[in-house]
């Protein structure tokens, strides 16, 4: 018995490293380029320290470019964010006629490629004399709702409104039940929704690139004409490292308060960015 | 709720004015309905065109294959990473913990640091010490390695998450139960854990290969000049001087949403014969 749990126990830590390393190796030349100051072919290491990279990525219009990625990102979370919220309560519990064809037509962008998007819809906002600016949030929000309104239908699978019916009893207007009861218990859902809907804008190439009309370099924009082009490795790894950096910081701030908050009593079952509960999550992302 | 008709508006609206304008306009652009420049008539030139020229056929190839291929090791990766997570208790949370580090990585970074890691003079022949040549062309090679393995990379561990949450929180008591009753390894695989996580890998396959089918920057950057896959085929025609040749990007454009949305459609029709959906 006990031989045959050490060889399990071998087998699983064995598998876990592996695919540990399948994660994990991609990401091991960006840091070392990031870091390099020069690093010739073959060597494995740099030969030389320093941020060279990060010098020409600043250089080259780094700062702009993370400026314009942030608002793309916030814009469309804050247009995605309420607007799925307020669907899948509407698919909870309002008891809509044509239920499921409404959730697939929500689904739906999931299953049409940006580029498809772009190209076709392209023609609509110039011939309406669309701005750029307002055409790319709406593409954005659109690519978005899918992941907000699926997290968010999930988290009211789970959500319990004896509470809501309580506080209305007592005497709550349905505005501070909104505020002060609906809005904090389902907190880590919308938090999780609102972190994949700017993602959606963070990462996006297409849509930015061809809809934006060149109005917005994003760092994703950056990060694609530096790898295509010059041959600087140290500049795409320090462009890559400004993309990737602050979503990883924001799902590990995300994980630690939502561990933190945990220990409260009345929280309910809810997806947190880390486990998504929602099959679509992450998807094109 | 006195109108909740009124609260799917907010999300219903933009979807139906994007995606309508989408599928109506792409297909009038390609029928030759809406021409940016000169005359054309209405009819299926443009869709004969692009079959014709031999273009759309191997990109379909190309991109079919890559999805495909990418796909199933994704699903095989993710799979055995969700088991592995499973497994042990501090393993796998660091395992769980790195694989959800690489799910809010955009594409486009997943596509320079596999251009970083895998290309003649990247990482790995480096590390590998296959620094004479001997190392095989995977970025925009001949076997699209390079793409492939981005996809894999990132959708592994989409399909992992999938897989860990979505699964029943009993799949082990059941699976440990099996074992008391003498079932091996490979059966409580086949006949328990397989079953258990077949809902959850049907969707996030398809996701990630309707994902794979029609991505463009990932084939752009790391792909081959030709054939293209059906998206940079498309792209290129789009952008292209010849404003003539518009309608066939769009005829491209409209022939891959048509393929993706028949795999949403089969993957929508295996779950609900499995009564997952009802």
């Amino acid at each position: 018995m006990s031989a045959r749990t050490t060889v399990g126990r071998a087998g699983a830590l064995g598998s876990q490293v592996s695919l540990g390393v399948w994660f994990v190796l991609p990401l091991i030349p960006i840091l070392l380029w990031a870091t390099a100051r020069s690093w010739t072919f073959p060597r494995t290491l740099p030969e030389e320290w320093g941020f060279a990279g990060a010098a020409d990525a600043l250089a080259d219009g780094a700062a702009s470019a993370f400026v314009s990625s942030l608002i793309l990102g916030l814009v469309t979370a804050a247009l995605a964010t309420p607007a799925g919220a307020m669907a899948a309560y509407a698919l909870a519990f309002g008891r809509i006629r044509h239920h499921r064809r409404i959730s697939l037509l929500l689904l739906a962008p999931v299953f049409v490629p940006p580029f498809v998007i772009v190209m076709g819809a392209n023609v609509a906002l110039l011939r309406l004399h669309v701005p750029p600016s307002v055409g790319l949030a709406l593409v954005l929000m659109v690519t978005a709702i899918p992941y907000t309104t699926f997290i968010m239908r999930s988290a009211f699978a789970s959500y319990d409104t004896r509470i809501e019916e309580d506080a209305r009893t007592l005497g709550a207007s349905p505005g501070h039940v909104l505020l002060h009861i609906r809005i904090p218990m389902l907190s880590r859902a919308i938090t999780a929704s609102a972190f994949l809907a700017f993602l959606v804008g963070w990462s996006d190439y297409v849509i930015t690139l061809l809809i934006g009309g060149g109005a917005f370099v994003t760092v994703p924009i950056r990060v694609a004409a530096a790898a295509s082009g010059t041959g600087n490795e140290a500049l795409v790894a320090a462009l890559s490292v400004a993309a990737a950096a602050p979503p990883l910081l924001l799902l590990l701030t995300l994980n630690m308060m939502s561990r933190h908050r945990t220990s409260s009593p009345r929280e309910t079952a809810e997806p947190s960015a880390f486990t998504p509960s929602s099959p679509v999550i992450g998807a094109r992302i | 709720m006195r109108r909740p008709v009124l609260l799917l508006l907010p999300a219903a609206i933009p979807v139906v004015l994007v995606l309508g304008a989408t599928v109506v306009l792409g297909l009038a652009q390609s029928l030759g309905l809406m021409p940016v420049a000169g005359n054309t008539e209405f009819g299926v030139d443009a869709y004969r065109a692009v079959f014709a020229s031999g273009d759309l056929w191997s990109s379909l190839i190309v991109s079919v294959a890559v999805a495909t291929v990418a796909t199933a090791i994704a699903l095989v990766v993710g799979l055995a990473t969700a088991l592995a997570v499973r497994a042990t208790r501090v393993g796998g949370r660091m395992l769980a913990a790195l694989a959800a580090s690489t799910i809010p990585i955009p594409h486009i970074i997943g596509a320079a640091a596999i251009g970083l890691l895998l290309a003649d003079s990247g990482w790995l022949p480096r590390l590998l010490g296959m620094d004479d040549g001997s190392w095989p062309q995977l970025v925009a090679g001949p076997w699209w390695g390079a793409v492939v393995l981005e996809y894999a990379w990132k959708e592994s561990a989409f399909v992992a998450l999938v897989v860990v949450s979505s699964m029943a929180a009993d799949a082990d008591e059941i699976s440990d139960t099996a074992a008391v009753l003498g079932a091996g390894r490979l059966a409580r695989l086949r006949y328990i854990m397989l079953p258990l996580a077949a809902p959850a890998l049907i969707t996030a396959g398809a996701i990630s290969f309707i994902y794979a089918l029609g991505s463009f920057e990932v084939p752009w950057l790391l792909g081959r000049a030709y054939p293209e896959s059906v998206s940079v085929l498309a792209y290129r025609l789009f952008t292209s001087t010849d404003l003539a040749v518009r309608p066939q990007a769009l005829a491209v454009a409209m022939i891959t949403v048509g393929l993706c949305l028949a795999v949403g459609v089969a993957a929508l029709g295996l779950l609900r014969r499995r009564s997952v959906l009802t």
